[in-house]
């Protein structure tokens, strides 16, 4: 028994926090469930996009605690590249299906699918690149409240510290007078611990990128060996 | 006193409605007149406390406590009436505690403490030769007054006179003897009767004291006219008692002459401003004196003098400042400044001014000297006639009746202005100067409208010719630099509102107000602020969009268009305004006749905005780091961005907002159909006074802007565009699209030539093109991207996958760059720029990436 996720997407732009959950869920109740990813836009051009994934079993285990501190990725050694694996899809057709399609191709007229110099590609890098600004500017983002929260953990740290300090100065002084320590108190209730940021919006951006990073560059190596065959013709 | 208290709060009590601030006060009053009354008290009945003041105190404790038990009530009372209701309770057990004892007494056995009382009343009755007149038993002491002699009633009188009371309560006291009957019907009943009568409604209650008032005041009056008719007094009305008056200022014999007049003009005037002067009865006494003075014929200056006076104890009626006079007062008044100016103007070798000291008064013989200052007065009329018209609501009728009494004001000040051109200094001529300018700069004047336009010959007076004229002179004359400056003001607004617009720029341009106008005082500020905004009206009128939006931009950009140009109270925020704060700013307002339409204001700076943002949007599309024009612009458009749905529009702003997205798109036609159809025509264009103009200049305005924007969105899928079909399409003339477009290559907006044999606009394709900005642009977000990444690795040196997250897709994003090496080495210089300063590790990356 498989069950499958499928989901339709423009771009690639998949990678999501609701994708992750729902694709947990399946995967927690049926073990081999995959989501598939199908591009009808790529398709409708001539290339079926169709692909398979799954989450990892470190995905997995993070998801199951909710609990997504850079100390516990850390740990699991989850990052966004292994938060999903890729399954690859073999597409198995009927006989009658493969005969069908045979008599489609030879019904096709000849000079269709012939047009493979076509660089009509300005408007796809064109979206794809703003695409991928909106997420470099959120993975920005994430940075900076990354950033602000270390800085006042090393605030907290060095005031800490100074109090530490002071106190087990004191304690000596008193020592050497012959009177009782000071008492021990909850230093976490004096400096209450920041609670670190879920890392896990900054993963799923920077898997998104990297998902558009890659389709970028497919794109592009396309269009770069059709220039150098086109060049090679002239 | 008591009386009136225990109606007050058993008639609250009856109401139920849980006003406790009224309560509150009333529990004061209690208090007070229950202190006056205590020594009284204590003579006649050996200190015992009379028996209805305690039950009065025993109800209120009663019904307090009930409503401090209902909980849920208390919850949904408003904030001052719980506060108020807390503050009472607390005051009322404090006080209550000094009758401990009784009030137990009373408890246990109430009625026969009635009974007492009733007794208490008889005893009273006896001999309340002393009685104050805050004496509990008020109607019966009323009862017994006529038979008082005459000493001891004036004793009583001048008692009362320093009660507060009488001046708080100014009620008319034009009633007749009809009334006093009533009152006699009233006072025959017991005090009893009273409480029992609770029930009446507020009105009635109100009446019946306002009557005791009356009452008592016929009564003073008379005991100061030194009337020796002790018992017709009931039937003497106030009118009827002036007449009286008159022999008791002279006698029948004396010799009215100018000294004995002034003598007593000055015996008048020195109870001014005492705490137990009835100034009511100051005016009377002046304008009888008047009349005095006018019947035996003592020459003008001396009724210009009791005038002066007369007028003064009239604006000294009023106790506050801030509130306004009452109407009839008003009216008086501006009947009386008439008289006055038109007796100067007919006494020529009259002197009059402040600085004329008493002493050297001359009103016997010419050269007359008067002291007094006609400006001062009526200066002061029109602060009056401001704050009356403030007071008014704006959508009645009163405000309209009111503002008929702006004829008559500015009559007056034509009058003086008349009399000061003869008589008066440059300083004072330049003071009425400007309350003449003040009351006609907002006024449309259609004469100097279609002078203007060159219909009426520049010899015609109009008001621009006077404002002018007025304007003028107070520039050469004027010392004070308040003046000038309100009077500069005041002309270019003039100057704008008949579309003037290239002199009131230059004027303004020429005062240099900008800088130096926040020091001056607020209302200074106000007008300068409704002039900004008139002028930016003008401009926009005049088709100068740019112009109109700088000179709206202050006004309109914190979105407290209403509190700058002091048309309304802005609802705080951050803190509650203190009551004086309220105050000050109420006193601030314009009246509402003066008003600025704010949604045609923020209708014509956004459409301003509009015109001048859009097409630089467009032609910014790829920058960085564009600056916005005009924020709240943004703030809109961004408000309509948000809503998932975005309906058809129904307000100015919507509609304006609609219009932009359509011009965005280049679509004209929608753009001006959004803009001027019927609604907008209603809430916006049609208050301009040439409305047509307007509507044509702005449909050109949208053509002329949405070509623009069409070249700079479109003109990169265009090889080469025919300037016949843009003009065409924008419905255009050929010259105009030709001028705009050249325009645009000569400040080198677009990238394109003209070609004229053709006439076609041929694109040239320039670097960067849009996909090269785009990766431009993402360099610098991925710079800062990097930034923030090393600021992460600089404080901890375990988190480097930020790290590799940049270099695993640097490569990609650079793949994305057109292949030519010339221009992949132009792209690559920015990029390195970015990274130049970055760790040695990326600098490597990238020098291994590319070369």
């Amino acid at each position: 028994m498989q069950m499958m996720l499928m989901k339709s997407t423009q771009l690639g732009n998949f990678i999501t926090t609701q994708l992750l959950e729902s694709q947990y869920s399946y995967q927690t109740s049926i073990e081999e469930s995959v989501v598939l990813i199908y591009d009808p836009n790529k398709t409708a051009r001539g290339f079926l996009s169709v692909k398979a994934y799954r989450l990892t079993p470190e995905a997995i285990s993070v998801v199951q605690e909710r609990d997504y501190t850079p100390e516990v990725l850390r740990k699991m050694r989850l990052g966004y590249e292994n938060l999903f694996q890729e399954i690859k899809v073999v597409i198995k057709n009927s006989h009658l299906l493969n005969t069908l399609l045979c008599e489609l191709f030879e019904m096709m007229p000849s000079t269709e699918g012939q047009q493979f110099l076509d660089l009509g590609t300005m408007s796809t890098l064109d979206r794809q690149l703003r695409c991928l600004m909106e997420y470099v500017d959120d993975l920005s983002q994430e940075a900076s409240k990354f950033n602000n929260l270390q800085r006042q953990l090393a605030k907290q740290q060095q005031e800490k510290h100074k109090y530490l300090q002071k106190r087990a100065a004191e304690n000596a002084q008193r020592q050497s007078r012959g009177e009782p320590p000071l008492p021990e108190e909850d230093i976490n209730k004096q400096f209450k611990p920041i609670p670190p940021i879920p890392r896990l919006d900054a993963m799923i951006t920077s898997g998104q990128i990297t998902n558009y990073c890659k389709q970028i560059s497919q794109f592009c190596n396309q269009s770069l060996g059709k220039l150098y065959v086109s060049k090679a013709l002239q | 006193i008591v009386i009136i208290v225990i109606l007050y709060l058993s008639n609250l009590h009856n109401r139920c409605d849980l006003i406790f601030l009224s309560y509150f006060e009333g529990f004061e009053d209690l208090c007070k007149a229950y202190q006056k009354a205590l020594n009284v008290v204590k003579k006649e009945e050996g200190g015992k406390i009379p028996g209805f003041f305690l039950r009065c105190l025993v109800d209120l404790e009663d019904y307090i406590n009930q409503v401090w038990e209902d909980k849920d009530g208390r919850k949904n009372m408003s904030k001052n009436n719980a506060k108020s209701l807390t503050t009472l309770r607390q005051k009322l057990r404090k006080y209550t505690r000094d009758f401990e004892e009784e009030i137990r007494l009373f408890r246990e056995n109430p009625d026969a403490e009635d009974s007492d009382v009733e007794k208490d009343e008889v005893d009273e009755d006896d001999d309340d030769s002393v009685m104050d007149d805050d004496e509990p038993l008020g109607p019966a002491a009323f009862k017994k007054e006529p038979s008082i002699p005459k000493e001891e009633k004036k004793v009583v009188e001048s008692e009362s006179d320093l009660d507060s009371d009488e001046s708080d309560w100014p009620s008319d006291s034009d009633e007749t003897s009809s009334s006093s009957e009533d009152d006699r019907k009233i006072e025959g009943r017991t005090r009893e009767t009273f409480l029992k009568k609770k029930v009446d409604d507020l009105e009635g209650e109100k009446t019946k004291k306002e009557k005791i008032r009356d009452k008592r005041k016929t009564k003073k009056e008379k005991g100061e006219s030194d009337d020796d008719t002790k018992d017709g007094w009931q039937s003497v009305s106030k009118k009827a008692a002036i007449p009286r008056e008159k022999p008791k200022m002279f006698g029948k014999d004396d010799e009215v002459t100018i000294p004995a007049v002034v003598k007593k003009l000055s015996e008048i005037m020195a109870a001014r401003g005492k705490k137990g002067t009835d100034r009511k009865e100051q005016i009377e006494l002046l304008h009888e004196l008047f009349n005095i003075a006018k019947e035996n014929t003592l020459g003008l200056p001396v009724q210009i003098k009791i005038q002066f006076n007369l007028i003064m104890s009239i604006y000294d009626y009023n106790p506050s400042v801030s509130d306004p006079m009452k109407v009839d007062f008003w009216e008086k008044i501006l009947v009386k400044i008439d008289e006055l100016l038109d007796m100067l103007a007919i006494t020529p070798e009259l002197a009059i001014g402040e600085h004329i000291t008493e002493e050297s008064e001359s009103l016997e013989k010419p050269p007359y000297r008067v002291r007094g200052c006609v400006l001062t007065i009526v200066e002061r009329m029109d602060e009056e006639f401001i704050k009356l018209l403030k007071a008014c609501d704006a959508h009645s009728n009163e405000y309209v009746v009111r503002l008929r009494d702006e004829i008559q004001t500015c009559k007056i000040i034509d009058k003086l202005l008349q009399y000061e051109e003869e008589h008066g200094m440059p300083s004072d001529i330049c003071r009425i100067y400007l309350r003449k300018i003040e009351h006609l700069y907002y006024k449309y004047d259609k004469k100097a409208a279609k002078q203007v336009k060159g219909e009426l010959p520049e010899a015609e007076v109009t008001s621009l010719n006077e404002m002018d004229r007025l304007c003028k002179y107070i520039f050469v004359r004027d010392n004070t630099d308040r003046l000038r400056t309100r009077a500069v003001l005041c002309h270019i607004y003039h100057m704008s509102l008949h579309d003037k617009w290239y002199e009131a720029r230059d004027l303004m341009l020429m005062a240099h107000l900008q800088e130096t106008i926040q020091h001056s005082d607020l209302p200074t500020q106000i007008l300068y602020n409704r002039t900004m905004v008139q002028l930016g009206l003008c401009a926009f009128r005049h088709g100068n969009v740019k112009e109109a939006h700088n000179a709206l931009l202050d006004i309109q950009s914190g979105g407290r268009a209403k509190e700058l140009l002091a048309q309304g109270l802005l609802p705080q925020r951050q803190y509650e305004r203190t009551t004086e704060q309220e105050k000050q700013e109420k006193q601030r307002q314009i009246p509402f006749h003066q008003h600025i339409n704010l949604e045609m204001l923020e209708c014509v700076y956004l459409v301003s905005a509009m015109l001048i943002e859009i097409p630089y949007m467009a032609a910014h599309e790829f920058d960085a780091r564009r600056r916005m024009i005009s924020k709240s612009f943004h703030h809109q458009l961004k408000n309509s961005e948000r809503q998932s749905l975005v309906g058809p529009p129904e307000s100015m702003r919507e509609h304006v907002v609609a219009a932009s997205k359509a011009m965005r798109n280049g679509n004209w036609n929608l753009c001006r159909s959004l803009l001027l159809n019927d609604k907008m025509n209603a809430k916006v264009w049609d208050l301009f006074h040439e409305a047509e103009k307007v509507r044509l200049m702005l449909g050109r305005k949208i053509q002329e802007e949405s070509l623009r924007t069409y070249l700079f969105t479109y003109s990169h899928v265009y090889d080469s565009i025919s300037l016949v079909t843009l003009s065409e399409m924008f419905e255009l003339p050929y010259g105009t699209v030709h001028a705009i477009i050249s325009k645009l290559i000569i400040n080198e907006e677009i990238m394109a030539s003209l070609d004229e044999p053709t006439s076609c606009l041929v694109m040239h394709r320039t670097e960067p093109s849009s996909l090269q900005s785009l990766s431009l642009q993402l360099a610098d977000k991925l710079y800062n991207l990097v930034e923030n990444n090393e600021r992460i690795l600089d404080q901890k040196p375990f988190f480097s996958r930020g790290m590799q997250v940049i270099i695993r897709w640097f490569p990609f994003f650079s793949l994305c760059l057109p292949p030519e090496i010339k221009i992949f080495e132009k792209m690559l210089g920015p990029v390195w720029r970015c990274y130049s300063g970055g760790p040695q590790k990326i600098k490597k990356f990238c020098v291994y990436f590319f070369f």
